[in-house]
């Protein structure tokens, strides 16, 4: 898995304009790019999780993220349309949900993160999809990923409750684990089968 | 699986100067700083030994330096008391390396403490010689140290550590560590001079942070009193105007203001000249007599200032730095004796007893936080061991606990761990204590809303600077400030950027240096195509800006405009918006729509025009700013179209802030048109021109081929040249041949011309003998013809010879002067 976060390519030439950032960013019906942000409680993966997709890494002693940190990666799907992923990946104490908004703003895909060894977390994750249902983008593509799924035999989350929980709010669910790679490019692959095509101009 | 562990296996080798990780793809750049830093480093060391020493001749008299002594004697009699305990529970945590000091802990407790202190003795030694009586009153003192885990500082500072290596108990334990030591001496051989140091290797780091941590307090060593003590004023500066406005708003804040003056040094309160001296702060009991020799000398208002500024902005000496920003940062004045001990204490007591307590859920709540985040706090620095991440716990608890009001909030994590690094645990904490409660004041609260004034101050600031392709600048510029631009600079950038902010006292070079590396990367993101490269470039290169000199001389030159009143003012005309955002949502009211206008506030406008009654309520909330907005609008309001989206809108005073809005937003937008229209053509030209290039090229090569072979062909003709040479040379020699050939024949023929002659003789004797004779007169006649003739005949043959030779050599010579006529 290739890292293609890194500097853009300047033969094609096109220079953003001003309001692209506001769209969730398509460019074309084969080229989809999309805003997507990460949220979560605190330790529960999601920095893992940014870093598993568009590096190909995990390190168990990752740092703390302070405000949101940005990657991007590119993924081809089977229908051979490529999806850019502009990837922003929030801090998870409580009180940075005060700048969460400035994030999911204008954001086409929202990946909620708990862990299935920590109910308190399946609880944050129910806020945040509340948040976002009153206040994202109203055609936001979420999903609800179940992180850390290796630590099975700490499991306190169980799977069902989640799809439920999914199911009943339209988001689809995965369970994930960044440490054993388990699922992660599935849940970006799923993501991006499930965007909305632009109508053919 | 196996390659990220090998991957992080390798990372562990790439640390930098300062313990912390390097990124693979920085390594290369950051080896080719080591030696620009080192070069900086020692340059700063002399200029600022330079400086201080001449601050000391001027301010200090020996006088005040023999109380100073006394001073910290007592301190550390008091301390000892204090701290072993503690220590002694540190050193048990301890593992590995350190096994050996917890025996020596145990065994010499009161020295323990002295020992501690040895590093500043060794300090005023260097600078004064009356020291050397302190030295000789403990001469059994200076002895047993030397076993003492502590050796190893002094290993590393002072040379005539081989005079104490004598007897120890564990000899057998320490003799394992010896070589390692023995190469850190050796490392490091000329360290008399208190500031010359590179200590770039990790381990000696390690060392020196874990000895530091043994002391839970140290004193800034005498030298820097000056600068602290010009730093304590403002603080209680600072603490004045806090304490008034608190009083006046009704204060919910119990921070350090409030603690300090029930911490029994009312003194402080009462003092409100500007320049009044330090010593009359937590340590009035003990320091009177300083305090009374120091008022006298009442130096501050000499103080150099600009001088000191400057050293500043170059960087403070990687070993002076713990305690120069300690001094900035006032911590002497801000410390409260036995007020760390309290809340440690408080913690663990309150611990069992409250547990169920509901006011106790939020410290809970920090205290789960704060272990989540221990580990993940420049995970893997050597110095963040199991002890140092107790020093980290400690020390942010006794934050949270000390200003509830903040409590933990992700980031302190990693300025404790920065300040633990540099200075003693205590020191750590009211450092930290000074920067959070002042510095940031409000920026790290539940809220956060100072932070988020920030963001719109910056926004405002950055418009006028550059464009950012749709990318909101508080994207990015949110998480330097929150993190105070650790993890997003390299280290050595950020500690040189540290250091300028915590000697201003606010946070201005904040958003200096945040506009230097707009000003810096603005220019590469011009080639950006979208907001996700834009922003994925600006990390990037934000993170190799190796060149911290650079950064901060173009933060605090280039930026003079940005000052901290300019900030206070464009604070208070941001804030309102911020705090009816917060406070509507701290209600549960719906104005979360326009939670996103904090963050850019013109754009919901355009992109959201339903929300615009709920947008108006923040504009009642927010008169000021959007008063300032009109003013600066009113101009260019008459004469500008505008959407239809207009006419829906219900009242004319909404329209009318409205159509400033928008109008404002179309002015930056037309700025930012302009100034990529600009961007393209400069593109353009740079193509053309590179297009010109090209064809230049194209005839520069067309002319070398050329060249090329008008050479190839000259070589041709040389070498046919050389071929005729040759020929014609031949055809001399076959010349000189035939000639020879011809004189031969002359010979040849002059010869047979005498043997005719001879002959022609002969045979007139012949006749002349047989004329007598009579009778053979008759035959005699008819041969002299014949003979005649056939002498004749050769002759005609040898011409004719010669008339052949002449006209083949000239049939020969005439190709020849053709083909040299073609060459």
């Amino acid at each position: 898995m290739g890292c293609s976060s890194s500097l853009p390519d300047r033969s094609t030439g096109r220079l953003g304009g001003l309001n692209v950032s506001e769209s969730g960013g398509v460019v074309d019906a084969k080229n989809l790019r999309v805003k997507l942000v990460l949220l979560g409680d605190s330790g529960v993966g999601k920095s893992c999780i940014v870093l598993r997709f568009v590096r190909g890494q995990f390190d168990p002693t990752s740092k703390v993220t302070i405000g949101a940190s940005f990657l991007s990666q590119t993924i081809a799907l089977q229908d051979s349309t490529t999806v850019k992923f502009e990837i922003w990946d929030t801090a998870g104490q409580e009180r940075y949900a005060a700048l969460a908004p400035l994030y999911y703003r204008g954001a086409a895909v929202a990946v909620i993160v708990y862990d299935i060894t920590s109910p308190e977390t399946f609880t944050k994750a129910q806020y945040w999809v509340k948040e976002l249902q009153k206040h994202g983008s109203p055609d936001i593509v979420m999903a609800l990923v179940a992180n850390k799924a290796d630590l099975h035999e700490k499991r306190e989350v169980p799977t069902q409750d989640g799809i439920d929980y999914a199911e009943k709010n339209g988001m689809f669910f995965i369970e994930t684990s960044a440490k054993t790679a388990d699922n992660i490019n599935q849940l970006f692959e799923e993501i991006g089968k499930r965007l909305p095509r632009p109508s053919s101009t | 699986m196996e390659k990220s562990f090998n991957l992080l296996h390798i990372i562990q080798h790439r640390r930098d100067g300062y313990g912390f990780a390097l990124r693979p793809q920085h390594i290369q750049r950051y080896r080719e700083y080591a030696n620009i830093f080192k070069e900086e480093e020692e340059e700063r060391s002399y200029k600022w030994s330079y400086f201080i020493e001449q601050q000391q001749k001027s301010n200090h008299s020996s006088s005040s330096e023999e109380e100073r002594r006394a001073k910290l004697q007592a301190e550390a009699d008091e301390l000892r008391e204090e701290t072993v305990s503690e220590r002694g529970r540190q050193e048990d945590d301890s593992s590995g390396k350190n096994s050996d000091s917890d025996g020596s802990t145990k065994s010499y407790p009161g020295k323990e403490v002295q020992l501690s202190e040895q590093p500043e003795k060794k300090v005023q030694l260097s600078e004064q010689p009356e020291n050397e009586v302190q030295r000789s009153e403990q001469p059994e003192k200076e002895v047993q140290l030397s076993e003492k885990p502590q050796k190893e500082v002094q290993l590393s500072e002072e040379p005539e550590k081989d005079l104490k290596l004598s007897e120890q108990p564990e000899k057998e334990v320490q003799l394992s560590k010896e070589p390692q030591k023995e190469v850190q001496a050796s490392q490091i051989p000329g360290r008399e001079t208190l500031l010359s140091k590179e200590s770039d290797k990790q381990g000696q780091l390690l060392k020196e942070t874990k000895t530091r941590k043994v002391k839970s307090w140290s004193w800034t060593r005498p030298s820097l009193h000056v600068i602290e003590n010009m730093m304590s004023s403002r603080v209680r500066n600072i603490k004045d105007l806090k304490d008034r406005h608190n009083t006046i708003n009704g204060d919910h804040l119990p921070s350090i203001k409030k603690t300090v003056s029930s911490g029994g040094s009312s003194a402080v309160e009462i003092n409100k000249e500007l320049w009044i001296k330090e010593a009359s702060d937590d340590n009035v009991d003990e320091s009177t007599e300083e305090s009374s020799v120091d008022s006298k000398l009442g130096p501050e208002s000499f103080f150099p200032w600009k001088e000191l500024e400057f050293l500043v902005h170059e960087g403070v000496p990687k070993d002076l730095r713990g305690e120069v920003w300690q001094a900035f940062v006032g911590v002497k004045t801000r410390r409260v004796e036995r007020y760390y001990e309290g809340l440690l204490a408080e913690e663990t007591n309150t611990e069992q007893s409250k547990e169920h307590n509901n006011s106790k859920a939020a410290p809970r709540k920090w205290k789960k936080q704060i272990e989540k985040d221990i580990p993940r706090t420049f995970p893997g620095h050597p110095a963040l061991d199991e002890r140092g991440r107790d020093s980290l716990r400690r020390v942010l608890v006794a934050y949270a606990r000390h200003n509830p009001s903040v409590g933990y909030c992700q980031a302190m994590n990693f300025f404790a761990g920065l300040l633990l690094l540099l200075m003693p645990e205590e020191n750590a904490f009211w450092t930290l204590v000074g920067i959070l409660d002042d510095y940031f004041d409000g920026y790290y609260t539940e809220e956060m809303i100072e932070s988020q004034v920030d963001q719109l101050v910056f926004e405002e600031l950055i418009l006028n600077h550059l464009d950012y392709l749709g990318v909101q600048v508080a994207w990015i510029s949110g998480p330097w400030f929150l993190s105070i631009f650790i993890n997003m600079l390299p280290w050595e950038s950020v500690l040189r950027v540290w250091d300028v902010l915590l000697f201003e006292g606010n946070r201005v070079m904040l958003f200096r240096t945040a506009l230097a590396l707009m000003e810096l990367y603005g220019p590469a993101l011009v080639t950006t195509k979208d907001a996700g490269d834009a922003i994925t470039l600006l990390q990037s290169l934000a993170g190799s800006t190796f060149d911290s000199s650079q950064l901060v001389l173009t933060a605090c030159m280039g930026y003079l405009a940005v000052t901290e009143a300019r900030l206070l003012e464009l604070r208070e005309k941001h804030r309102p918006a911020v705090l009816v955002v917060v406070e509507e949502r701290s209600k549960g009211g719906r104005i979360w729509k326009d939670s996103k206008g904090l963050a850019s506030k013109l754009y919901s406008f355009k992109h959201d025009p339903g929300s615009l009654v709920e947008e108006k309520k923040v504009s009642e909330g927010d008169k000021s700013l959007l008063e300032s907005h009109s003013s600066n609008l009113d101009d260019f309001l008459s004469g500008l179209s505008v959407d239809s989206e207009v006419d829906s809108l219900p009242d004319p005073q909404e329209h009318v802030v409205w159509l400033k809005v928008e109008l404002c937003r179309l002015m930056e937008e037309k700025r930012s048109a302009v100034l990529r229209a600009e961007e393209l053509e400069t593109a353009l030209m740079e193509m053309v021109q590179q297009d010109n290039r090209r064809q230049l090229s194209a005839k520069v090569e067309q002319l070398e081929q050329e060249v090329a072979d008008l050479r190839q062909v000259l070589a041709d003709k040389k070498e046919q040249e050389a071929a005729m040479l040759k020929v014609l040379m031949r055809v001399e020699q076959e010349q000189k041949i035939t000639e020879e050939a011809r004189i031969g024949a002359e010979q040849d023929a002059a010869a047979q011309r005498y043997a005719v002659n001879v002959l022609q003789e002969k045979y007139e004797k012949a006749m002349a003998f047989t004329w007598s004779d009579g009778a053979e007169s008759a035959k005699a006649l008819s041969s002299p013809r014949s003979v005649s003739s056939s002498v004749e005949s050769p002759r005609r043959r040898i011409g004719l010879f010669g008339l052949g030779w002449r006209d083949r050599n000239k049939d020969k010579d005439k190709p020849s002067n053709d083909d040299s006529g073609t060459s």
